[in-house]
């Protein structure tokens, strides 16, 4: 107690002193408020997010099929399956199990169901029949499964590493006895195939509509204003009747709001209508100063305003070390704008062509050896010391291995380093530098006054606006062009938008469960209403639709299932009792069970889920194509792993996140397709696969701690 | 609650008779008398190897034993499980907390009886009333939690403790079992939990705590049971007895006196 006594003392953070908060129910003073952005910082699938942006945007750069409507499709049909079993694989693995059989469960039901619907009783039992048997079987493999690890304490690595050899014997034996070959094709001649392909694996080719691109716009307009609302209504305090500290009336500021609101909607009605440069150049414009206003007045007008603002006896010359940070960070942005002047845009040539190749050999053998010195003079001190004597020789060997890796890195970096390459990489570095450091010093400079936050602010819109016209000048790539340019435009005004806010905003400090609960329910739809949007557009494509460049886009019922396995697991983990359950199993099943908890049961239930879900995904896969490789789904155990580990999900147990594992499978998805888009080596998904597996565990554990910091 | 305690305080909830336990041809523990009313805390010290973690087995249900009378609410009871214990409202708090780490406050709160809501057969977790409610009963026993959905792992060992005390009285126990609670924590902490021990023996539960530290259970016993070797060395009320003789009893006596004599002697 005398603890947390001692907190309550240290900790209040009073706002302001003349405030009087309304009774809260659940909040608690000594908590400072986290904003929006800082909860989602350390929730478990912030990796993953993060992640899927990334790939798609490095695919999207350098892949001219991915990102159109067609293909988009074609990705999360790829998706699917790897979804659909991440997401039980994720459940099983927050109860603290693995299942190495999940991804030879897809491939065995598979052939089962194939086989039987064409050797059983001489013509083959009818479909319904052999899916029937599938998922007994399954179901009854899972709780083989679980009541083993269950009863013998042993590590479910080995019983399901055991049924998986089980099961892929099986599998060929029955395979190459009955078909003579290790796969089973012609399933679409079964009796009553129809309803279950319809099922399963039903294609849809929908029609482009006359107001499908409306919808689009209307929904992310919708959800953006949403999303807008969302987050001040976490972030700032509400204006209460008493504070009319201001001179200006609040009146005015609303009015001001929707006169904003006007300019924005007239905005984007003329670009949506007109075309051409100029056109768009001035709507453009109308649409983001209406955007500004109305966010700003509106949001003056309700919510409280920042007490320091007039500045007056605030010292306004920018100190030292903020002045440097301010600096630095244009340099870097002016050395980015110099890049494409510097280096030749269509120079595919090596990099450094005056350097000869014994020179570059020379320095790769120097890089090597460098990495060696640093290696003995780490291992020197054990020859010395007293330690056994293999230490040494091992500490030599560590470092010759790094000095190799380092001459093969500066060989490859030669190789492939071309002057266009460069080009890139260096203004995307001093770009992303020089925004970072004047992000940096906008919070620092939000510290002392909003007068100086305002004026880094607004440096760094300027800098990031030159930044945009300087891309769309020069970029040789229509996507990069309109794209890129549209992008980096719609930062500026966020960033904008979002400085006004801050400078002239009181921020809230302290929690009000109700307005946080207001908030995220903005947010929640502000996110899912551009979603849906962006669906109904990527599913209603034809060729003569303009977004899908390769003729029809084809909706298989693969991804409606994913999406559907994806919601109920989110339900059940963090919505339901059983969600507690599977969380208190994985974190201390001894606890759960002398609290009460079936802690057995439930991992019965989640291994018998989990091959149910490959039983589903067998068969759904197997209808897709008429014909299933009894080496189906062998080795995918992994992805599937991997696709909840990226997504947040613990190796121990305790801990993750179902949506979490659902945009893991995405990012491994658009791996696949990326790759080949890029026109690149397709074994490249491999190295790909363990690079996100081994940043994405990185970043989850940092979080996690950060997550777990006491409060 | 005061008038509702007084009526009880004059009743034995739990009462042991002569309790012995045999595992083949050992005695475990050999006629053991003890008793629990509520409102009242009956510390139960022994050194190792005393018969403490036996005689916690037969007040939670794990053992049966082999002769003697276990009374609750002055009725002879035998149970099969600690289910059973369970469910007439005997609750034991483990050693090792009985909580998930990474867990949240109130989930752990709610572990193994989660609130429910709903229509029909679909029915989910009420989380605003599991919240609202861990903080509630929290506070009451006097842990006022900074953040209900903090990880149970953030907090410190004593305060895990206490939540697993407010747990458990929350949920409707009339007897509070506390296996060593203070064994793994530092001097403050350990007076945190034996706060929240009385605090719940406060609310009118009679609370059983098991302890090897007569400076921890003299500030919050009632009487006291003490075991070496499985008999009993005597049960005694509070005014009985010192803390001084406690602890020469629960040492072995004349064995601990011996031993200053020798370390006087050594130095």
């Amino acid at each position: 107690m005398s603890d947390a006594v001692l907190q309550a003392n240290t900790s209040v953070d009073v706002a302001e002193p003349e405030e009087i908060k309304p009774p809260i129910v659940t909040a608690d003073e000594r908590i400072a408020h986290r904003g929006p952005i800082q909860r989602l910082l350390v929730s478990p699938e912030i990796g993953a997010i993060i992640g899927a942006v990334l790939v798609w945007a490095f695919f999207w750069g350098n892949g001219r099929t991915f990102g159109t409507a067609a293909t988009t499709l074609i990705v999360l049909d790829a998706a699917a399956p790897i979804g659909i079993m991440a997401v039980v694989v994720a459940l099983l693995m927050i109860g603290g199990e693995f299942d190495l059989s999940a991804g030879m469960m897809t491939g065995a039901t598979g052939i089962l169901v194939g086989l039987m619907v064409k050797y059983f009783v001489d013509t083959g039992a009818p479909m319904w029949l052999a899916v029937a048997s599938a998922f007994i079987i399954a179901g009854t493999i899972g709780v083989f499964n679980g009541t083993t690890v269950n009863r013998t304490g042993l590590p479910s690595f080995i019983v399901t590493l055991a049924t998986f050899f089980v099961l892929k014997g099986v599998t060929l034996v029955l395979a190459k006895r009955l078909e003579g070959k290790v796969s089973v094709a012609d399933v679409d001649q079964a009796r009553g195939y129809g309803p279950f392909y319809r099922f399963f694996g039903y294609e849809y080719k929908f029609e482009n509509f006359g107001w499908r691109d409306q919808l689009f716009v209307g929904s992310v307009l919708i959800g953006g204003v949403l999303l807008i609302m969302g987050l001040c209504e976490q972030s700032f305090i509400r204006r209460t009747k008493g504070d009319s500290v201001n001179t200006r009336s609040v009146s005015g500021r609303t009015a001001a709001g929707f006169v904003g609101v006007v300019l924005a909607a007239a905005g984007f009605t003329m670009l949506h209508r007109s075309d051409g440069v100029n056109n768009n150049a001035i709507w453009g414009a109308c649409a983001s100063i209406g955007i500004i206003v109305a966010v700003v007045g509106l949001c003056e007008s309700r919510y409280k305003q920042r007490s320091d603002q007039t500045g007056d006896g605030v010292d306004n010359s920018l100190p030292a070390p903020i002045r440097n940070l301010v600096l630095l960070g244009t340099g870097s942005m002016f050395l980015a704008y110099l890049t494409p002047f510097v280096f030749d845009r269509n120079e595919r040539r090596e990099i450094l062509t005056w350097f000869p190749h014994g020179l570059r050999v020379a320095v790769a053998v120097l890089a090597g050896l460098t990495g060696v010195a640093i290696g003995i003079r780490h291992a020197l001190p054990r020859l010395r010391g007293k330690f056994p004597w293999y230490r040494p020789i091992f500490s030599l060997l560590l470092s010759i291995g790094i000095g190799l890796i380092l001459m093969v890195g500066v060989l490859t970096f030669f190789q492939l380093a071309t002057v266009q390459a460069l080009r890139t990489v260096a203004m995307l570095a001093f770009a992303s530098l020089g925004l970072a450091m004047l992000m940096r010093a906008r919070a620092q400079a939000g510290k002392i006054s909003s007068r100086l936050q305002l004026m880094v602010g607004l440096i760094s819109v300027l800098v990031l606006v030159a930044l945009a016209f300087l891309v769309r000048a020069d970029s040789g790539a229509v996507r990069f062009r309109s794209g890129l340019f549209g992008a980096m435009l719609i930062a500026a005004v966020v960033l904008t938008t979002n400085t006004l806010l801050e400078t002239r905003l009181q921020k809230r400090r302290s929690i009000d469960p109700a307005a946080d609960r207001r908030g995220r329910r903005f947010v929640a739809f502000g996110v899912l209403l551009p979603a849906i949007g962006m669906g109904i557009r990527i599913v209603f494509t034809n060729a003569s639709g303009g977004a899908g460049e390769g003729g029809f886009s084809v909706t298989r019922m693969s991804i409606l299932w994913w999406i559907v396995a994806t919601v109920i697991g989110a339900f059940v983990l963090t919505k339901t009792k059983w969600g507690n359950w599977i969380f208190a199993v994985g974190g201390n099943k001894e606890a759960a069970r002398a609290i009460g908890v079936p802690a057995n049961k439930v991992k019965v239930g989640l291994f018998v889920a989990t091959s149910l879900a490959g039983c589903f995904v067998g068969i759904m896969v197997l209808l897709r194509f008429t014909s299933v490789q009894a080496s189906q789904g062998d080795g995918l155990e992994f992805i599937y792993i991997i696709a909840a580990v990226v997504g947040g999900n613990l190796m121990t147990g305790g801990y993750g996140s179902v949506i979490g594992a659902s945009v893991g499978a995405l990012i491994i998805a658009m791996s696949y397709n990326g790759i080949g888009a890029a026109r690149w080596n397709s074994d490249g998904k491999f190295a790909f696969q363990g690079v996100v597996l081994l940043i994405a565990v990185l970043v989850n554990n940092y979080t996690r701690k950060k997550a777990q910091e006491a409060r | 609650m005061s008038e509702n305690g007084s009526v009880q305080q004059s009743t034995n909830i739990l009462e042991l008779q002569h309790i012995s336990k045999y595992f083949g041809n050992v005695t475990a523990l050999d006629d053991i008398s003890t008793s629990v009313r509520a409102g009242q805390v009956t510390c139960v010290l022994g050194d190792n190897g005393a018969g403490k973690s036996t005689f916690i087995k037969i007040l939670s249900g794990v053992h049966r034993p082999s002769s003697g009378q276990y009374l609750f609410d002055g009725k002879p009871v035998a149970f099969d499980s600690p289910r059973d214990a369970r469910d007439l409202g005997i609750a034991t708090v483990f050693q090792d907390l009985a909580m998930a780490p990474l867990l949240s406050v109130w989930r752990n709160f709610f572990m193994g009886s989660e609130p429910k809501k709903g229509f029909g057969p679909i029915k989910w977790m009420d989380a605003e009333f599991a919240k609202v409610t861990a903080k509630e009963e929290l506070k009451k026993m006097g842990i006022d939690v900074r953040d209900i959905d903090q990880p149970v792992g953030t907090m410190s060992g004593g305060e895990r403790q206490s939540v697993a005390i407010a747990r458990a009285v929350y949920f409707g126990a009339r007897v509070l079992i506390l296996d060593e609670p203070t064994a793994a924590l530092g001097v403050r902490q350990s007076g945190v939990v034996l706060k929240y021990t009385r605090a719940a023996a406060e609310r009118g539960l009679g609370v059983i705590f098991i302890t090897h530290n007569p400076s921890h259970a003299y500030p919050v016993g009632d009487r006291f049971l003490l075991l070496n070797r499985g008999k009993s060395l005597g049960d005694f009320a509070k005014g009985e007895i010192e803390i001084a003789e406690l602890t020469r009893m629960m040492a072995g006596g004349a064995e601990l006196e011996a031993l200053q004599h020798e370390l006087a002697q050594g130095r």
